[in-house]
């Protein structure tokens, strides 16, 4: 039993994503006591005594952001949410938006009252095409309602959303680059100082959240902070949506609490190994976060200090499970190309290396890799650790690191006899 | 695109006021959503209207791999080659559908029904291998799922 | 202000600047590529990460976006900077052509400098660099080779930020990433666009005119003010060294400008030029009047002398057009020897040419020349009508300079030009002496805001061309000499 849950806790029917079904199962009730009870500070408070954490890859506490809002300044503020979920592995903001995207048009508002955001704003991935029909039609709904608008609920609150439409960028899931994208321009991330929250959208106080945190918002307005930390570990309050998917027989979108063990979540929602293949490693949270092996993650539970303690991260909760007889340089190689194709090409270390990291990764596949190349990913990676603009540099380092690190062998083999350890492989046998 | 100002005009209503460079890429995805992909006209008219400047529009188009700025075929089939998709078979299936169509990633057949582009995550992990066809999701792919589309569509296209 | 530290050097900086600002500012020295004073800061380069001291540990950032706090302490030449150095160069050049041998800014390229500073060692990559375009033509002054570009963006900044032309954008994304010029924009049509080939700090952005004329080392500087208009604007006039000399039948190439590039002033035009200032070649090495004319016959400087100064004393309704490209030391030797003989009327030596841009707020004046508000602060404005300024009865008009209205000289005025140019309208004159140009001589303007500016000479006179300030003290001895014989002989 993977525990309680916040989101998972209705049956998918062709209509639990509509407004009716959405109220009936006591949706948009959070909003109304928010209006008629608290004021936009206590709503944050709630929020932060909750200690959700960001669910969006740096899990950082959502209560602590929002809080860095000065609320009546004189100037206008923003909520986005973040919904371009690109990290390989990574398809949990994709089920909350096809089947309860109610739950995040309720999330915003509550967010729009803390932040006294007069305009939010959902930045969707261009290609999520059932999940934006969902939310577009959701907040047609809403606003028919009278939950978007004017005079929200009969109160002075008034908040509008608009669903843009991404079109093709994995950087624009970073919060700056997604900014400068909604202001209609290339997807270039940000250098900080300023931080978002200072100048972010059109230079403006503005508050990014991921899908799934702004997800939690309604459940600890509702029931409350001390009825959240009920759920999961006291340093990672909460559940977690985790996309699985890889070399296991039931992939898919799992709710679980905070603290369940990896070994049963691999036996039991995972469905086991594919064909009874035996476990060789996990890529925990997302390409961009360090492989474990089967040894590091059998005996730990998932969340963040042990991930943590284990070498890696929780990062987006989009697991990827790799059977024995895998080869691992050819993942790597998918990876590299991955992260090449993706580089906005401002800055240097991650413009420049990343193609590099993939013209290397490409020469040792085809079997001309020479012995000074796994010494070489290395600098690269260390180059982009901590020295570009954004975290898509480092990102790749973490892959490419964490890969030769437990797989050094691999390499060697392909390097010195010009072919794979496991032929290329990277499927389960039939 | 000029008769698409109407809608656009309706959009700009739920945007605070000074966002009109915001409205480039929505505006251009309903311009490439109607035509097959973006002219040179629309660039010019969509300058005119927002008052953006030009190479606003020419970055944008460039830097997203969504936007187009020339037709390609009917049904534009986006296979996905990232990790856990590859794990479940990609490359095998673009091998068949090179078998079968005769073009890799990259190509359009000769008869302008299909066109191949090798994408990135799709965020459908849980359903590889999978891909786009269009605007739709296709998942769970396997020879037999490919085989009826590609089936199916090439039907569609002779009526 | 606010007290921070460099390298242990303590440094006053001002409220809201960055490390990058007061490092400059102090006279300490932190690379950069991306950073430029006068535009707004990308931080991409990532060549400017310094170490900062902390308690907790020191941490590295890029100082171009690190803004001073009190008593920080920041490390620019550390162990662990150098190799952040080392790396970023290893980067920068991992797909650059490193062509320097056919590069023409070879010599005076950031990226040479930084990676022979930083890092110096060849590429440790074993793999094809990235190829791209090389000879695109940006426009026609000026050609792109892309793979050489480092993609710091300082050229979209430009035309963005101070030119406002939004000529140029980048294409594509990653290391496929081009700079491209709008497909709505002629990048020739931007009278700053040449700018961009100074801020480049690499070879990618360059001269079509100038591809290959000399190494940037042949040359020498010579300070000086651009005429094309009364801003005034402060540059380099670049000619060969004596020591380059070529050898080489036609010596023009050895006396010729080279290039001209903009001299930074931030009193008047900052660190640019617009591209009028780049074309001075054109106007001042057009073809030159080299011996004085007297009645369509060349003749010595003193005949010459000797039968203006006749027509100057015999003259009853002499008027004098003087020149706005007349230097202040021109300008005061002509108001205090030949000018009290004279109506004296400032003309417009230059009017705007068809399709050069009037005026705008960043450098370009209306009145395009050098001088006009040294010399109208002596002597009046020539009206538009200058036929009222000029009547019939005048007898004698002296032009100085060129650009006079010949057409509205009575027909039986006699005129007495002094001008440097071969000109059409030079037949007018029965007497033409030849003046020297700026360019070999030393002196000042003023601009429309009143701020002069000197210039030097930077190529050689010619032999037989006197300086207008010789000729004007000459031609008053002479025509006093000529007054008063006829002051005798009347007594």
């Amino acid at each position: 039993m993977s525990g309680q849950r916040v989101f998972m806790d209705f049956p998918i029917t062709a209509t639990s994503h509509t407004l009716a079904d959405y109220r009936a199962r006591g949706g948009y009730e959070a909003i109304g006591k928010a209006l008629r009870e608290m004021q936009p500070e206590q709503v944050t408070k709630e929020v932060a005594t909750a200690g959700v954490l960001g669910h969006g890859g740096a899990a950082f506490p959502a209560g602590r952001k929002w809080g860095v809002i000065t609320l009546n300044d004189g100037q206008p503020h923003y909520l986005c949410m973040n919904a371009d979920e690109g990290e390989p592995g990574t398809f949990k903001d994709r089920w909350l938006l096809e089947h309860t995207p109610h739950l995040l048009l309720e999330g915003m508002l509550l967010g729009a009252y803390a932040l006294q955001a007069r305009h939010t704003f959902v930045y969707i991935r261009g290609e999520f095409d059932l999940a934006y029909r969902r939310l577009a039609d959701a907040l047609e709904e809403a606003y028919a309602a009278g939950l978007f608008g004017e005079q929200i609920l009969g109160t002075d609150f008034a908040c509008d959303l608009v669903i843009y439409r991404g079109a093709g960028s994995y950087v624009c899931g970073e919060a700056s680059a997604m900014l400068t994208s909604l202001e209609g321009k290339k997807g270039y991330p940000r250098n900080r100082p300023p931080r978002l929250t200072v100048a972010g959208l059109y230079q403006k106080p503005t508050v990014v959240n991921n899908v799934e945190t702004i997800a939690n918002v309604p459940y600890i307005v509702k029931h409350g902070s001390a009825r959240f930390r009920e759920i999961g570990t006291p340093k990672s309050p909460g559940t977690q949506l985790l996309s699985v998917s890889g070399h296991i027989n039931t992939p898919g979108v799992y709710e679980v609490e905070y603290g369940y063990p990896f070994a049963d979540f691999l036996a039991n929602e995972c469905g086991g190994m594919l064909r009874g293949a035996t476990l060789k490693c996990v890529i925990p949270g997302g390409i961009s976060t360090k492989v474990l092996t089967a040894a590091d993650i059998m005996p730990i539970t998932m969340d963040h200090q042990a991930f943590l303690a284990a070498g890696s991260q929780i990062g987006s909760q989009g697991m990827i499970i790799v059977a024995e007889g895998t080869c691992m340089v050819s993942l790597l190689q998918v990876m590299t190309r991955f992260y090449h194709h993706e580089s906005c090409g401002q800055c240097t270390p991650c413009r420049e290396g990343m193609g590099w990291l993939e013209k290397i990764s490409n020469r040792i596949v085809a079997g001309r890799g020479a012995p000074s190349d796994i010494e070489r990913l290395y600098q690269i990676s260390r180059a982009n650790d901590g020295t570009t603009i954004c975290g898509l540099g480092d990102a790749a380092g973490y892959a490419t690191v964490g890969i030769l690190d437990k797989y050094r062998e691999e390499f060697e083999y392909y390097i010195a006899n010009g072919r794979s350890m496991y032929d290329g492989r990277v499927e389960v046998a039939v | 695109m000029k008769h698409l100002i109407p809608e656009f005009e309706q959009w700009k209503l739920r945007y605070p006021a000074g966002f009109e460079s915001s409205l480039t890429i929505p505006c251009l995805r309903r311009i490439q959503e109607e035509r097959g992909y973006v002219a040179e006209s629309d660039i010019d008219d969509l300058v005119e209207y927002l008052g953006v400047p030009r190479i606003q529009l020419e970055e944008v188009l460039e830097f997203y791999t969504q936007f187009r700025r020339a037709p390609i075929g009917t049904h534009h089939l986006q296979v996905c080659h990232n990790v856990s998709c590859t794990m479940r078979g990609a490359e095998r299936l673009l091998r068949h559908l090179h078998d079968r169509l005769g073009i890799v990633a990259g190509q359009t057949t000769p008869d302008g029904c299909f066109t191949i582009s090798r994408v990135e995550c799709l965020g459908s992990c849980g359903t590889a291998p999978m891909m786009m066809v269009n605007d739709s999701y296709l998942e769970n792919l396997d020879v037999a799922v490919l085989d009826t589309m590609i089936a199916e569509l090439s039907a569609e296209r002779a009526q | 202000m606010v007290e921070f530290f460099i390298d242990g050097v303590p440094v006053q900086a001002e409220r809201g600047q960055t490390v990058m600002q007061a490092a400059v500012a102090s006279g300490h020295t932190i690379p950069y590529f991306c950073w430029h004073p006068q535009l707004s800061t990308p931080g991409n380069c990532r060549i400017c990460m310094v170490e900062v001291e902390a308690e907790g540990g020191a941490w590295f950032d890029i100082s171009c976006n690190m803004p001073v706090t009190a008593g920080m302490r920041v490390l620019t030449d550390s162990e662990k900077v150098r190799e952040l150095r080392r790396d970023t160069m290893q980067m920068i050049t991992l797909n650059h052509p490193v062509d320097c041998g056919i590069c023409n800014k070879s010599g005076e390229c950031m990226l040479q400098d930084h990676h022979f500073a930083y890092n110096g060692m060849p590429s440790l990559s074993r793999d094809p660099k990235q190829h791209a375009t090389k000879f695109h033509d940006l426009s026609d002054r000026i050609m792109l080779d892309n793979e050489r570009c480092i993609m710091c963006s300082r050229c979209v900044r430009f035309t963005a930020e101070v030119s406002k032309s939004n000529a140029l954008g980048v294409q594509h994304r990653g290391d496929h990433s081009l700079i491209r010029c709008a497909a709505d924009v002629n990048f020739d049509d931007d009278p700053y666009s040449d700018n961009v080939i100074d801020i480049c700090p690499v070879g990618a952005l360059l001269s079509r005119d100038l591809l290959d004329h000399a190494r940037v080392w042949y040359l020498k500087a010579t300070p000086s003010v651009c005429p094309g208009c009364e801003r005034g604007c402060s540059i380099n006039i670049w000619t060969r060294k004596t020591e380059w000399t070529l050898r080489s039948l036609d010596q023009r190439l050895n006396n010729r400008i080279d290039r001209i590039t903009p001299l930074e002033n931030p009193a008047v035009n900052g660190p640019w030029v617009c591209n009028k200032a780049r074309d001075l070649a054109a106007i001042f090495e057009r073809p030159r009047v080299t011996h004085p004319l007297v009645g369509g016959q060349e003749t010595s400087v003193a005949s010459a002398i000797e039968a203006a100064a006749a027509l100057i004393a015999a003259a009853r309704h002499p008027v004098a057009l003087v020149s706005n490209w007349g230097s202040n030391e021109e300008l005061a030797a002509f108001h205090a020897t030949l000018a009290p003989s004279f109506q004296n009327f400032v003309k417009h030596d230059w009017q705007p040419q068809p399709g050069e841009r009037l005026e705008d707020d960043v450098l370009i004046k209306a009145d395009k020349n050098p001088n006009s508000y040294a010399a109208r602060a002596i002597f009046p404005l020539l009206p538009s009508d200058a036929s009222s300024a000029i009547p019939l009865s005048t007898d004698l008009v002296f032009v100085w300079g060129e650009g006079a209205p010949m057409h509205a000289i009575p027909e039986s005025a006699q005129v007495v030009l002094l001008t440097s140019y071969a000109l059409p309208e030079n037949t007018r004159a029965h007497v033409v002496l030849p003046i020297s140009i700026q360019t070999e001589r030393a002196g000042h303007y003023t601009n429309f805001a009143g701020t002069s500016t000197g210039f030097s000479a930077c190529g050689p006179a010619v032999a037989t061309v006197s300086d207008a300030e010789r000729l004007f003290e000459r031609l008053f001895a002479a025509v006093s000499s000529v007054q008063a014989i006829m002051t005798a002989g009347v007594r």
